[in-house]
């Protein structure tokens, strides 16, 4: 199934980017080189080819493990996409180890303390936080802690050799908007599970019986509540790992989403493919392993049913 | 005006040495050792019809050593102007630059964009180079001169140039380099300026430093189609095998140390240059996709320099206290077309009308905060030694504009669309030329594409820029108007979106093409000048500046349009 939809990904991302007008040589030489020259280049990158033979070429290549040869860098799509994997793993790692905790804290406190002024100041502020575009508050984050405090780094990109460490020191600037984005997504999924199983009966009978109030919120609330939160940190990881264009264009960093950008303007087909279909993978991976967490979490699931 | 005292090279013509100390009764005795091609330059510069700079300008071009010229010029009379402060900072350290992201792979035959062409001609030399002004540097190349037509032309190499893998620069690897680049098999970016001007096969060894290029056709400017103006004619190798990623194998002032694709690379200082041993240790790029990290970059103090910032959009550090702008003239622009041979602007008095409704000194001001020249509606550049200057400029004149409407029988406007491209500052030209075009009633709608669907197949019958009725084209600095006169206004032009056909103007770019002589050129490019103001096929509304950013205390970096050059750049002690 999973196989099916990257298959059927790979396809559209193919058609896609040769109904866009313009071709590889063309935008390599740019738009006054002779068009003898653009024809040439064609064909030695073998972009002349019929559509059908290319794809086929390709399928063939990735089946086999070969993500083919970039057509505008002449070099192994490979070297750019583990490179480019790798920095967007650890970006999206660093915004995720914040945001998660926080954001269930801040739906959890907001449904513990329902339409006081707290729940109102959370929901207001990570709704706001979630509108800012990236590039707004990715250029004031810059402003404020690059150039006028010298906090943290500018640009993401560490000095070479540069330990975990360090790295996360340039990481976490970037990864502010980011968090700033999921926030008040997360917190309100997670506010509104609690609410619900707050006033769901099993809680009533916890209570009832005497557990101490801490016990219930742990063992019984929070368990109930976060199932629908898990699935939508979920769906956030195809985001989180391919879309993030504008980050990493303004931190100056080498992730996929740039990757893809760069494939898509450059009709580079192999590069396009290769990253859309890593993001793909990464999707469909993380919605596999949200329903496993929730299976885990929820018994009925974990025991079969059990009706 | 500092290079005629700055620049000397090796292998001057004897009559160079005994230029100096020039009067104007020596000036008379050297005459005698001239070309006439030679002589009316120096006609001109007496007569007052060439300034010292354009006289440098084109006697560089004709191969005449610069510090002959500024003897000449001396001796005419004409001081030079105090040179610049050299530079004050201490040699050594690492360099680095802030460059737009290299558009594909870096191989100097197909390379088109200015992020790679910078990494090429850190390591690589061209034979000779447009210097700041326009005049022509000799570079691997130590002087060049035409047969008495233009026809074939005999380039000296400089002797004891090495290749960073050792290996002699000789006639042999020039001749293979130019072949290579004229090639149509080659995917090969030089081809366009090459067409009609050099085939393969042109080029040829006369001894191991001398090279004789038989022309297809008399050229006047020729030098500049193998200078640094044709960005792809650094010379390689012979046996070159497009592999020049891997080692960045030329004879450039920075030799390899590093490449890495879409992050950046880094260059050591090389030792054994020919042209004296470069100021900075290391040269460190670090690739950009865009202006705004540049900045930021430059302002958080993470690089020295910023390779070219464009006004639209690098506002922020052109008022920046901190940092010293390098503004170098040049004549990249912009043309606005409009099809003379169908619709509403084929009668020449609705395009002399738009053109009337501009208010140039507004779009510079506005467009460029001032980092820019007016155009006078012809590719003839004010940076251009043979621009002729007699020619009035073309001001704003809304009265006259509705005049000559009212003329062609349009007195209440009509509806027109504009196509362009996003590119820079396009687009707000275009809003400007759209509020510029309703002051007079023409009602312009504009349609802004991305650049590929603009330029589409670039062949007529396939492409918006060269189909449209009206649209705004992009074209970068070049050494000489050449290719602007030719490709975009010739009847039979590659270019040519206005549909503009015109005989008696095709004969005049042929006999300015042709002359050799200063007084020839601008014979031709006054003539020239004066029909495209009466036809407007095309308006120029301005030639923008070239901008490099640096942090203050970074010297030594000349102001050449398009070409950031390091060799003798230094950073604050």
């Amino acid at each position: 199934m999973s196989l099916l939809t990257l298959f059927l990904l790979s396809l559209l991302v193919f058609a896609g980017g040769h109904l866009l007008p313009g071709d590889v040589g063309r935008a390599i030489l740019g738009p006054l080189a002779d068009p003898r020259a653009v024809a040439a280049l064609d064909h030695q990158i073998g972009a002349d080819r019929p559509l059908v033979t290319q794809y086929v070429t390709w399928l063939g290549g990735i089946v086999t493990g070969d993500l083919g040869l970039s057509l505008i860098y002449r070099q192994p799509v490979a070297n750019f996409i583990g490179v480019a994997l790798l920095n967007s793993l650890k970006l999206a790692a660093v915004a995720f180890v914040i945001v998660v905790p926080l954001g269930i804290f801040g739906g959890v406190v907001a449904a513990l303390n329902v339409r006081t002024w707290i729940d109102r100041t959370i929901t207001v502020v990570g709704l706001s936080a979630t509108i800012v575009p990236e590039f707004c508050s990715g250029i004031a984050l810059i402003l404020l802690f690059g150039i006028w405090t010298h906090v943290f780094p500018i640009s993401a990109a560490w000095p070479k050799g540069a330990g975990p460490l360090t790295q996360l020191y340039y990481l976490i600037m970037p990864a502010i908007p980011l968090v700033l984005v999921l926030f008040g997504y997360i917190a309100r999924m997670a506010r509104a599970g609690m609410v619900e199983a707050l006033a769901a009966d099993y809680t009533r009978t916890a209570m009832l019986k005497g557990l101490p109030w801490r016990t219930v919120v742990w063992r019984h609330v929070l368990r109930n509540a976060l199932l629908p939160t898990i699935t939508v940190i979920a769906t956030q990881a195809g985001y989180l790992i391919g879309g993030l264009v504008v980050i990493e264009t303004l931190f100056h960093y080498q992730g996929i989403g740039g990757l893809i950008y760069g494939a898509a303007k450059g009709k580079d087909f192999p590069m396009l493919e290769a990253g859309v279909l890593i993001v793909g993978l990464i999707y469909v991976v993380a919605t596999l392993l949200a329903d496993m967490l929730t299976t885990a979490l929820n018994p009925r699931l974990r025991f079969g049913g059990g009706t | 005006m500092g290079e005629a005292c700055t620049l000397t090279s090796a292998n001057d013509p004897p009559h160079a040495k005994a230029a100096s100390n020039m009067n104007r009764k020596n000036l008379d005795v050297l005459r005698g050792t001239l070309s006439p091609v030679e002589n009316d330059l120096v006609d001109h510069l007496l007569r007052g019809s060439v300034d010292r700079r354009g006289f440098l300008r084109h006697g560089s071009m004709l191969g005449l050593s610069l510090p002959l010229l500024g003897s000449i010029a001396t001796g005419a009379g004409l001081m030079a102007t105090p040179r610049a402060a050299r530079a004050a900072g201490k040699p050594g350290g690492t360099i680095r630059v802030a460059l737009i992201v290299p558009a594909g792979a870096i191989d100097p035959v197909t390379i088109a964009d200015n992020g790679g062409l910078e990494l090429l001609q850190s390591v690589g030399d061209y034979l000779c180079r447009t210097g700041p002004d326009f005049v022509l540097e000799p570079r691997l190349a130590t002087n060049w001169t035409p047969d008495a037509t233009g026809a074939v032309w005999t380039f000296k190499l400089r002797e004891g140039v090495k290749f960073h893998n050792g290996t002699a620069m000789t006639a042999a690897d020039v001749v293979a380099t130019v072949d290579r680049l004229a090639d149509p098999k080659n995917a090969s970016n030089a081809l366009s300026a090459f067409k009609g001007v050099l085939s393969k096969g042109g080029a040829q060894k006369v001894d191991d430093l001398t090279v004789a290029f038989h022309l297809d056709a008399p050229n006047g400017n020729f030098p500049y189609v193998l200078s640094s103006d044709n960005y792809n004619c650094i010379i390689l190798p012979a046996a070159y095998a497009g592999d020049f990623e891997k080692n960045f194998v030329g004879t450039g002032p920075f030799k390899f140390e590093s490449y890495t694709p879409k992050v950046g690379a880094a260059f050591v200082r090389n030792d054994a240059y020919w042209g004296g041993r470069p100021a900075p240790d290391r040269v460190e790029y670090t690739f950009y996709p865009d202006i705004q990290p540049m900045i930021l970059a430059l302002q958080g103090g993470q690089v020295d320099v910023i390779e070219q910032v464009v006004v639209s959009g690098g506002q922020a550090i052109l008022n920046d206290p901190n940092v010293t702008i390098i503004r170098a003239k040049s004549s990249g622009h912009e043309q606005v077309h409009m099809r003379c041979d169908t619709g509403p602007f084929a009668d020449k008095r609705v395009r002399q009308a738009l053109a009337l409704a501009l208010d140039r000194e507004k779009l510079v001001k506005g467009l460029f905060k001032g980092y820019a020249s007016v155009g006078n509606d012809s590719p003839f550049a004010p940076a251009f030694p043979s621009t002729d200057t007699a020619i009035a400029q073309r001001k704003q004149d809304l009265r006259k504009a509705k005049e000559l409407l009212a003329a062609a029988g349009v007195p209440k406007g009509f509806k027109v669309t504009l196509t362009t491209e996003h590119y820079i500052e396009i687009p707000d030209y275009a809003v400007l030329v759209q509020n510029a075009a309703r002051a007079i009633g023409i009602d312009i709608t504009l349609n802004v594409e991305s650049q590929d669907a603009y330029y589409g197949k670039a062949t007529y019958g396939q492409s918006d820029w060269l189909d449209s009725t009206m649209g705004i084209t992009d074209y970068g600095n070049r050494g000489v108007p050449n290719v602007t006169l030719s490709a975009p206004l010739l009847s039979d032009g590659t270019w040519n979106s206005a549909h503009f056909k015109n005989k008696e103007y095709d004969g005049l770019v042929g006999s300015y093409v042709k002359a050799l002589d200063l007084g020839g050129q601008k014979a031709a490019a006054g003539k020239i000048q004066t029909l495209l103001l009466d036809e407007t096929p095309l308006l120029f509304g301005y030639f923008y500046d070239f901008l490099v950013v640096t942090r203050k205390g970074v010297e030594g970096i000349p102001a050449i349009p398009n070409r950031l050059t390091l060799e003798k750049a230094t950073l604050p002690a």
